[in-house]
């Protein structure tokens, strides 16, 4: 059985339960510890490619554009997303560089890709090791994308530095913002285990034709 | 401890998986049996294939010296500057605390608590709820064990939130760096900082929260 299981185990207390019907937009919660289990959402196909190519567009500006510039006794200096790591290590501060640019940079860039890759492979209907190995990763790096602790990070540098001198915002905070409108969006509305489900479905076909 | 659920169930009548011999996938969530496979062998999912685990692996053990590394790390995190900004070619070296105090001092209290809470509160409740788990694990201590998986959910959830004072210091150092009239330099008490971040959520995802319940099966025994 690698599809339509009848039974349910809870990831954080290891509850067996009895598999529910679910509508599209539900959501299934363990009755012993309240762990999220199962989300139920309409077309997580479409939507999660729309929005991971959205924000892989707006990830290069994001990126390379300005957050924010700082204009003091007539000297003025950019802040951008990649300026911010390379200039700490240029600073000699690497281990810091590292974990920022993996935080900032690399892991939504990569769940952007990942995302989309799975959504086409879906929709073509192409069931095969690149897609569950692509699930897997995409399941492991999740948490270390960190846009939005990122974006209050702006906000708290933008405010101690109010008094210091001229500060303006720039287009890349504006395209940032639309990232991690996106990237949110997708935590909610994008879930796997339908797609699991559906890789199970065609492993059981596969095998029923070979036998 | 509730007794009952919207469902009509009584809660004491869910059985663990284990009892049953069935495991779940970590990644692809496959309920798998694995009732036919000796148990000193290694099993793997059949749908994607990665080794499954009852529990995680050492989860004690590596989450306990994750966590004792960690409090080693805070110290030089905490007692050595992270930031040094250098205004008109005058500045003192800042540490996270000092950092914190300096912004009272101007008046900005709502960014104050907020630094505070990110870079000190969420490091050592991590720490310190994680050691209670860890013991109350250990110790077989009869506590609410769903509040203990809240608690476990929260150190988990908020762990990302303590890289808001890194993010902070790599965006000013990017923005001020104006040659003679100002620049901000990043300090070794960030470095450390980082690794007390790291090691924390290292920490949390080596912890599995189904030994918390796994005391209950071993009551009823």
């Amino acid at each position: 059985m690698l599809s339509h299981q009848s039974q349910l185990i809870c990831h954080e207390c290891d509850a067996l339960l009895r598999m529910p019907a679910v509508r599209p937009g539900q959501k299934v919660l363990c009755p012993r510890c309240g762990a999220a289990l199962y989300k139920c959402r309409r077309d997580p196909v479409n939507r999660g490619l729309a929005l991971s190519l959205t924000a892989l567009i707006l990830y290069v500006p994001a990126n390379f554009m300005p957050i924010m510039t700082l204009d003091m006794l007539g000297l003025q200096n950019a802040d951008t997303l990649y300026k911010g790591t390379m200039q700490l290590y240029q600073q000699g501060y690497w281990w810091m560089a590292l974990l920022v640019f993996i935080c900032s940079m690399l892991a939504p860039l990569l769940e952007f890709i990942l995302i989309s890759g799975i959504c086409l492979l879906v929709k073509w209907q192409r069931y095969n090791e690149w897609l569950v190995a692509m699930l897997k990763i995409q399941g492991h790096i999740n948490r270390w994308g960190m846009l939005e602790v990122f974006m209050l990070g702006i906000l708290v540098a933008y405010i101690k530095m109010l008094d210091m001198g001229d500060i303006q915002l720039g287009i890349g905070l504006l395209c940032f913002t639309g990232m991690l409108l996106a990237t949110t969006l997708n935590a909610v509305l994008f879930d796997t285990h339908a797609i699991w489900e559906q890789v199970g479905q065609a492993r059981e076909r596969h095998r029923i034709r070979a036998l | 401890m509730p007794s009952g659920n919207k469902w009509g169930r009584p809660v004491n009548a869910i059985v663990s998986a284990r009892s049953k011999n069935l495991v779940l996938c970590s990644d692809c969530h496959l309920v798998v049996s694995v009732a036919a496979v000796a148990p000193d062998q290694p099993h793997y999912c059949p749908r994607c294939g990665s080794r499954l685990y009852a529990r995680r692996p050492n989860s004690i053990t590596r989450t306990w010296a994750l966590v004792v590394t960690a409090w080693i790390c805070m110290l030089p995190a905490n007692l050595y500057p992270v930031m040094t900004v250098i205004y008109l070619g005058e500045g003192e070296p800042d540490t996270i605390i000092s950092g914190v105090v300096k912004l009272t001092q101007e008046g900005m209290i709502p960014i104050a608590i907020l630094v505070f809470v990110a870079s000190i509160v969420v490091p050592m409740l991590k720490l310190i709820g994680l050691m209670f788990l860890l013991l109350m694990v250990q110790r077989r201590w009869q506590l609410n064990k769903r509040q203990c998986t809240v608690l476990y959910r929260v150190i988990e959830v908020i762990g990302a939130w303590s890289m808001l004072d890194l993010f902070m210091i790599s965006i000013l150092v990017t923005l001020v760096d104006l040659g003679a009239v100002a620049t901000i330099e990043a300090g070794t008490g960030a470095t450390a900082f980082a690794t007390v971040v790291v090691l924390t959520m290292f920490a949390a995802m080596s912890f599995d929260p189904r030994l918390i319940w796994d005391l209950q099966e071993h009551n009823d025994d």
